[in-house]
């Protein structure tokens, strides 16, 4: 048994017109026992940027709080918001930092850039980025995720059919997987308004 | 006047006296002035801007006042260069409460933690202290809205009303005459714009020479910290009579 399927976890982003979705399941769970079905995997940093993170679930958490940490004092010094890609390569040399003890992590980092730009990038438990242009994926669904995400996925797709996309490649995926599912959490992200979503999946 | 005992921070003159502390204080003296004033529904903090002239470069980062976290703000007299370093370090232990508790740090446990920093230059090191007051303004779920002084020797208290820099005394105590116990937000505003243009050296007094800010719950609950644009701050001066309007053409 892997120390990343402990908790179970599946996480996705996708990238839209000019808007991004992330999404997660809602289980926590301990091997096979399910433990919460209202866990958070998602977390606002701020308004235009999100993280997804996958994992064992202290982990996560903890990985969070230090972030939330780093983040404010960036705002408060630079009086401004992060960038997603200066967020993503601070997540990155956090991770490198424990690189021979490593959080049991896999971060999605979603967030709208300059000019609103969506940006999307996951990486491992040791900080090495993957950007993509459509979607990444992470968490112990993450096989079934590649497969679906592959198939209905579109580019330049506005936020509502973007919204149906994601949610049917994560309920799909999440249903082929024993350790992830209760449901699911998703985000939409345009330049003015942030949607939240929870998904009715099969509950089990 | 016992001068052998200046040079050193840590030792007591005969008179029992931290001469280093004071002559700190004396430094602040000098410095801009800033007034801070508690109201039933928030703190106002109020600063003179020393450094004015068409030269300096505008950006919309304040002089004065200064975001510790969230709920808590704080504006600065004396020198400016120790205060970012206290300022760095106050944002710093409140991060790291935060992190540790997964709460806001409450606002007088941050005033301790900072004057705690403070009162170590005065005891080891042999390091000067830092030239610099503060007026911390925040809110916390136990006591409420809360203003606190803080000067270089570490010592800090709570108070309704309170003022730093050139002409505190003054500012002072016509804070003491005029304060009333259930002020209100706009009221607390326009006490200290009015006890703040008595107490500068200016003659005329325009929004560019100062700086509002204000800590309140907004409407949804959560604290806010504000500072006020130059130009509502040239509309409330003339408004409270405190400068007279532009003569018209």
């Amino acid at each position: 048994m892997s120390i990343f399927e402990y908790n179970g976890s599946a996480l996705v982003a996708m990238v839209g017109k000019n808007c991004f979705a992330i999404a997660s399941d809602r289980r926590l769970g301990v091997q096979l026992q399910t433990i919460a079905t209202d866990f958070q995997r998602i977390f606002k940093i701020h308004d235009k940027l999100f993280l997804g993170l996958s994992g064992l679930g202290s982990d996560t958490q903890t990985l969070y709080q230090r972030l939330v940490f780093r983040h404010k004092l960036y705002q408060l010094r630079e009086e401004r918001d992060m960038k997603p890609e200066t967020f993503a390569s601070l997540v990155s040399a956090m991770l490198y930092e424990k690189r021979f003890g490593p959080y049991f992590c896999q971060p999605v980092i979603a967030g709208l850039g300059e000019d609103d730009k969506p940006f999307i990038c996951t990486m491992d438990s040791i900080g090495a980025k993957e950007l993509a242009k459509d979607f990444v994926v992470a968490g112990t669904a993450s096989e079934s995720l590649y497969g679906a995400c592959e198939s209905m996925f579109k580019p330049d797709m506005d936020h509502e059919e973007l919204f149906e996309t994601i949610s049917q490649a994560l309920i799909s995926s999440v249903d082929r997987d024993c350790l992830s599912g209760w449901g699911g959490h998703v985000y939409v992200v345009t330049p003015t308004e942030v949607t939240e979503r929870i998904l009715k999946g099969r509950m089990d | 006047m016992s001068r052998r005992y200046d040079s050193r921070t840590t030792i007591f003159s005969p008179e029992g006296r931290l001469y280093q502390v004071e002559y700190a204080m004396e430094a602040i003296g000098n410095a801009g002035s800033a007034i801070g004033i508690l109201s039933k529904d928030g703190v106002v903090l109020v600063g003179e801007k020393k450094v004015t002239s068409k030269l300096l470069q505008t950006s919309t980062s304040t002089e004065k006042m200064y975001k510790i976290d969230d709920h808590v703000a704080c504006a600065v007299a004396g020198i400016m260069s120790d205060a970012n370093i206290l300022i760095n370090t106050a944002r710093v232990q409140a991060q790291r409460y935060t992190f540790s508790y997964q709460e806001p740090m409450p606002v007088e446990q941050l005033v301790q933690s900072l004057c705690d920093t403070k009162q170590g230059y005065t005891q080891f090191g042999g390091l000067r202290p830092f030239g610099v007051s503060f007026l911390f303004a925040g809110w916390d779920k136990n006591y409420g809205f809360q203003l606190y002084m803080s000067d270089p020797s570490g010592n800090y208290g709570g108070w309704k009303a309170a003022a730093v820099g050139a002409n505190n005394q003054a500012a002072q105590s016509m804070l003491k005459q005029d304060y009333k116990d259930d002020i209100s937000r706009e009221e607390a505003v326009q006490l200290a714009l009015k006890v703040l243009s008595k107490t500068m050296d200016s003659t005329s007094l325009t929004s560019e020479k100062l700086e509002l800010a204000e800590i309140f719950l907004s409407s949804s609950g959560k604290v806010k910290y504000q500072v006020c644009t130059p130009d509502d701050l040239g509309k409330m001066l003339v408004k409270y009579g405190v400068t007279q309007p532009p003569a018209e053409a």
